[in-house]
Parts: structure tokens; sequence; C-alpha cells
């Protein structure tokens, strides 16, 4: 099914409108026969949801006319403006957006954005677009690297290498079909392991233990150490697969990424403001104990001065005291952080 | 308030024999609300061996504040299993408390009524799971048969009998369309699969108003299970930008910057900004003596600010760019 047959189904008409309150709707229908790009473009960033889809659908009907202003409205500092431009681009089709597609693609600060102007690429058909999009296959973000396939499908891309024929088919999510490539797959796979989901790379690991080669040890070194512990327990059974030295294995997880408190900081926060290093690493008596521990102290400089002694001496005191309990709050930190296997 | 405060007084334990032995019903009735759950459950019971005699003075406990008490209450009247309590069971159902209409969904059953069944019925379409579950149950245990299939695909939907469900093709739809407003992200994620593996392109605008949802999961799978529903791609980054963000306010980080220096790179999570925040306040003060000191009167504060001010400002300017760059949450 197409985009505008998809429109046409009314999927715009099932998004739910916050007129209907005292608020005048837009007439996007006589706009839109007028030929009226400026007022469309200004509906995009509507407030109510199915007002930004009509008008970019609106937009997407107004031709080649539509063209310059809608460039200009991708560049807006609105994201639903910056969408609303992408998907009317898209639906017109003109060659002349290609710059401006590109540009967002590659440096857009939102996600969302790149993915539109991704999938938008893919719509122009027009084979410029190709460079623009193969490299995007290797992006980090599955929801890039899916727009990209989803495009090259479209463009009628064909890899020249099988390299390339392996990250297109992880852009799809064909997880199936990558397990056929074997070790032809590893390269693809250990880059893509840096990915931010998580399920893509179970789905990585699941992979690389299903190919089971010795090649592959490096990139379950790599997993064994990830974040997340379901991708940890999966590279543990994939290294064994892959022939990595069992003994290896544990010595990795420990290595691996973690994600609680820092110890060093706890440590050193303990040790110059005791009580705030214990607040660091979620205690909330922590604070009590670093005001109690302020107040000690400036009484304890009052009374120094009063003696005639220097009033750092409190200080000279009260660091060796902090300095254990600074290494106290290190090992706390340390068994904190990410317990879990 | 004041009930919970009077929570914290120790309480002598109720002698829910003794009350049941003197047929104390309001005695009872009151057992109810108590905080430990043996009690209350020996309440329950002690209610159920009254019978229908209680039912009078337990319906109205139904509709006090107390929480407990309402389970209590319910609890009892499932005891007793007295079909005229099932209107003030219905209204139950309405409850905003998703552990209350657990409780009457499954007390409805217990009672085994026939009148239960329309009651029921909308359970089956709750947002809470334990409530459709609960409903489900019931319904079986009162013998109801859904109409057609657009009835068990509610009924399946809500016992969680995934494998039925699918077999039952479009008919599922409205009651997974449904499960996307659960508060358990997994139910959702199920849900959306599902809604993936029928394919119907009548649920395109449902996925595409999941891709708003605030789990990463559910949002991932809607794009996947869009694909095979046959939404055009290019109408997906539109229902993703809809997702809920974790974004740090640059403005808040360089106000608390300028305010309280440091305490704006604490707002960011730099654990450091603590730190930033003390060696500030030990130079001000530092900064104060030395100047009143200097000039013999009180001018320190003056000074002070004077010097530190273009400081604070540019360590709030600081906050707000690191907050304006911190890089976007995953999608």
């Amino acid at each position: 099914m197409r985009y505008d047959q998809f429109r046409s189904i009314g999927i715009f008409s099932v998004v739910p409108s916050i007129h209907g309150r005292g608020q005048s709707v837009p007439d996007i229908g006589q706009l839109k026969q007028r030929g009226d790009v400026s007022s469309l473009i200004s509906l995009l960033n509507n407030p109510d949801p199915s007002v930004g889809w009509r008008a970019a659908e609106a937009l997407g009907t107004c031709g080649a006319m539509a063209v310059p202003p809608l460039i200009r409205a991708a560049r807006s500092p609105s994201a639903l403006v910056r969408i609303g431009a992408i998907e009317a681009l898209a639906a017109i089709r003109d060659p002349r957006a290609l710059d401006s597609l590109t540009r967002i693609a590659r440096r857009d600060r939102l996600l969302e954005v790149r993915w539109a102007a991704v999938l938008a690429l893919g719509e122009l058909g027009v084979p410029e677009a190709v460079p623009v999009l193969v490299p995007l296959l290797r992006d980090a973000s599955p929801y890039l690297r899916y727009g990209a396939a989803t495009a090259l499908d479209r463009a009628g891309w064909q890899p020249g290498d099988i390299g390339d024929q392996v990250y297109l088919m992880i852009g799809r999510q064909d997880w199936t079909g990558i397990r056929k490539y074997g070790t032809d797959a590893l390269l693809p796979l250990r880059d893509l392991l840096r990915d931010a989901d998580e399920k893509s790379r179970e789905e990585i690991v699941s992979v690389l233990r299903e190919i089971g080669d010795p090649q592959a040890c490096g990139s379950c070194r790599n997993a064994l150490k990830d974040r997340n512990p379901r991708v940890r327990w999966k590279a543990v059974l994939a290294a064994i697969d892959c022939g990595l030295a069992s003994h290896e294995i544990p010595l990795t997880v420990a290595g691996r990424e973690r994600t609680g408190p820092d110890p060093v900081a706890a440590a050193v926060l303990n040790f110059l403001f005791l009580g705030i290093g214990y607040n660091y690493i979620g205690k909330w008596w922590g604070f009590p104990v670093f005001i109690t521990y302020m107040f000690i102290i400036f009484l304890a400089q009052f009374i120094f001065a009063e003696l005639s002694y220097p009033p750092v001496l409190a200080l000279v005191i009260a660091y060796p005291v902090t300095a254990l309990l600074g290494i106290h709050t290190y090992y706390l930190a340390e068994r904190m952080s990410d317990e879990e296997m | 308030m004041i009930p919970l405060l009077l929570d914290l007084i120790p309480r002598r334990k109720i002698d829910v024999g003794t009350l049941l032995g003197n047929r104390d019903i309001p005695g009872l009735v009151n057992a109810l609300s108590s905080r430990n759950p043996d009690v209350q459950s020996e309440a329950m019971r002690a209610l159920g061996e009254i019978g229908s005699a209680a039912v009078g003075q337990i319906v109205p406990a139904l509709k006090q504040r107390n929480r407990r008490l309402r389970l209590g209450a319910i609890g009892a009247l499932a005891e007793i299993q007295d079909p005229g309590a099932v209107p003030a069971l219905a209204e139950m159902m309405r409850d905003p408390v998703s552990e209350i209409r657990w409780q009457a969904a499954i007390a409805l059953g217990e009672i085994g009524s026939q009148e239960a069944i329309a009651f029921l019925i909308p359970g089956l379409e709750d947002a809470d799971k334990y409530v459709r579950y609960g409903s489900a149950l019931s319904l079986a245990k009162i013998g109801y048969q859904p109409a057609g299939d657009a009835g068990w695909a509610w009924f399946y939907a809500a016992r969680q009998d995934w494998d039925r469900l699918r077999e039952l093709g479009s008919y599922a739809l409205p009651p997974l369309h449904n499960l996307l407003r659960d508060n358990d992200s997994e139910v959702r994620v199920r849900a959306v699969r599902m809604i993936g593996d029928i394919g119907d392109g009548d649920s395109g605008p449902v996925l595409i108003g999941a891709l708003g949802d605030p789990d990463r999961q559910v949002r991932w799978e809607a794009v996947l299970a869009s694909q095979k529903c046959g939404v055009p791609p290019m109408c997906l980054p539109r229902g993703l930008c809809r997702r809920p963000r974790m974004q740090k306010n640059p403005l808040v980080a360089g106000f608390l910057n300028f305010l309280l220096p440091g305490l704006g790179y604490g707002y960011l999570g730099k654990w450091w900004g603590i730190m930033i925040f003390q060696i500030e306040l030990s130079i001000t003060l530092w900064l104060h003596q030395t100047e009143t000191a200097k000039y013999g009167v009180d001018v320190g504060e003056f000074y002070t600010y004077l010097v530190l001010f273009p400081l604070y400002f540019l360590l709030a300017i600081h906050a707000w760019y690191l907050a304006k760059n911190l890089p976007e949450e995953p999608a």
C-alpha cells in the first residue's frame, strides 16, 4: 500500500482532534484550493495533531510551486514543522528537495526528523539519493537503519557486495536471513554492536552464537562487557559456542561497563564534604550527615579561634576521618554499581 | 490524613472470635479496616458465617474512603454470597482504585449470580490487567459463553490467552487496541506484536499512536508491526515525535547555576556540581572577609558580588549550553 493510498483510507481522520472546545477549526480544504502554501505551513505547528497531519497532506498536493517554501520550512526550529514539510516534500517528489533532505538526514538534531528525511529521500526516487542512504545503513540508530533500508528498497538499490547486503538485512531487521551469510556477516555484526537499542544488540549476539565461528570471539568479548545484563548473558552463550576460552569469560564480564554510581566520585565527595558522598550513592541520610558535619566543623573552628589555635586545625583533624569514610564510600559504591551480572 | 496518623497509634489486637460470639456486626465491619491482613480475613470469614443478615450493614462500608475497609467489605460480601449484594458490588466495578475493581470482579464471580454477567463484561475492557483477568475468571465461573468471535476475543485478551487470541484474526483487534492502554509495558509489547502478526491495515492509526508510547520497546515493536500492517513508513516519524522526552530544561540549569553556582550542574547529573557549589560558597565567604578587613567597613558584600556575579553569569551560560547540547535520549 502506498503513502497516498494510505492517506485516502482516512488514517489521519482518526487522529484525535482537540478542537470542539470553542476553537475554530482551520478550513484546510479551502486553503488547499486557494494554494495558500504559507498559511498551510503555519498550520503544521498547530497544537491539534490532526490539523498538522491534514496540513501536511494538503501541502503534499500543492505540487512544484510549494517546494521552495517547504524547503525553507524544513529549516524551521519547530520539529513538527520540519516533519510536516518533509512529509509534504516526500509526497511532491521534486528532486529540488534532494539537497535539503540530504542535509537533514545527515545533521538534524532530532532522530525523528532525520528518520523522516531518510524516508523522504526514498520517496524522491532519484539515484542521487542512494550514496546518501547507503552509509546510513551503518548508523547506530535502528530507526535510521530501518529507514535507509526501506528507502533503498524503494529506490531499487542492489548491494554491491556481501557486506552491504548484510547491512541491508540488518536494516530490515531480517535476522533470520543474516544467519545464512555465516562468517561474511561477522564484520557488519561487530560494527553494529554499538547499537543504542538493547534488543538489536541481543539479536546480533544471538546471530553470532548461531554462526559459532572463532572469528566472532572479539565481538563476543565486547558483548560480554555490555551494560545490559540480557545482552551479557547471551554473549556468554555465544562466547562458549564461538570457542572463547571459558576462563576468560568471567574476567571479561567483570570488566564490563558499570552503570551504578562512580566509586571514585563517591569517595571524593565524602572526603571533601562528608555525607554528600553517601547522598550520591542514594542514602537519604547523607545530607543530614553533611549538615551535622559542617556544623561541627564551624563550631570547632570557632572554639579553636577562641583558644588562639589556628581554625584550620579543625580541618586537619577532620580530614583523616573523612578520608577513612571516603574509602568506606568507595567500597559501598563499588558493591552497589551494577551487581547483577 | 487523620486515619493515617491514627494508624500510627498501636492498638490492641481485635478479638474477632468474641465479636462473632456477640454477633457484633458493626464491630466486625470495623475490623475489616484492620492493617493486619489476618484480622481482616478473620473478620471477613466471621461476617460470612453471619450471612445475609450482615449485608445491610456491610454495604454502607463500600462508600467509605478507607481503601482497606472497602476491600474488606467486598471480601465479606464475597464470603456471604448473597445475590442481593450484586448491585452494590457492580457499583464498585467503577471505583477509581484498580485493587477495588479487581476485588469486586472476584466477589461478583463468588456470588455466582447470572445478574453479575452484565457488570463483569465491561470489566474485560478495563485498563488494568488484574481487573480484566479477575473479570474473565469470574465470568467463566458463572458459566458465561460469549456470543461470537468478537466476544471471545475480549474474553481471551482479558485472560492473556495469546494463542487463542491470534487464531481469531481481525476479531482480536479491538481488544488488542484496548490492551495498549495497560500500565504494564510487557502487555503493550505483546499486544503490538500480535497486531503486527494479524497484519490488518485498520490498525495503522493505533500503531502510529503506539509510536508515542513511553516505553522504548513498545515504540520499536510498533515500527515493526506497522510494516506488517502496510502502514507507509513515511507516516511513522510524526508518531515517534510524540514520545515523551526526559530532556533537562536548559533554562532551569542556567537559572540554578546563576543563583546557586554548581547546583545547575548537579541538576544535569554531574556529580561534581555539589563540589563547585561548596567551593563557590567558601570563596564567597573568604572574599567577604578579605574585602571587609581591607576597607575596615562592611563593604565586603558589595565587592564580593561585584567580582562574583559575572562569574555566576558565565557559569549559568555554561550550564545552559551543556543542557542544550545533552545527547538526545535514545528513541
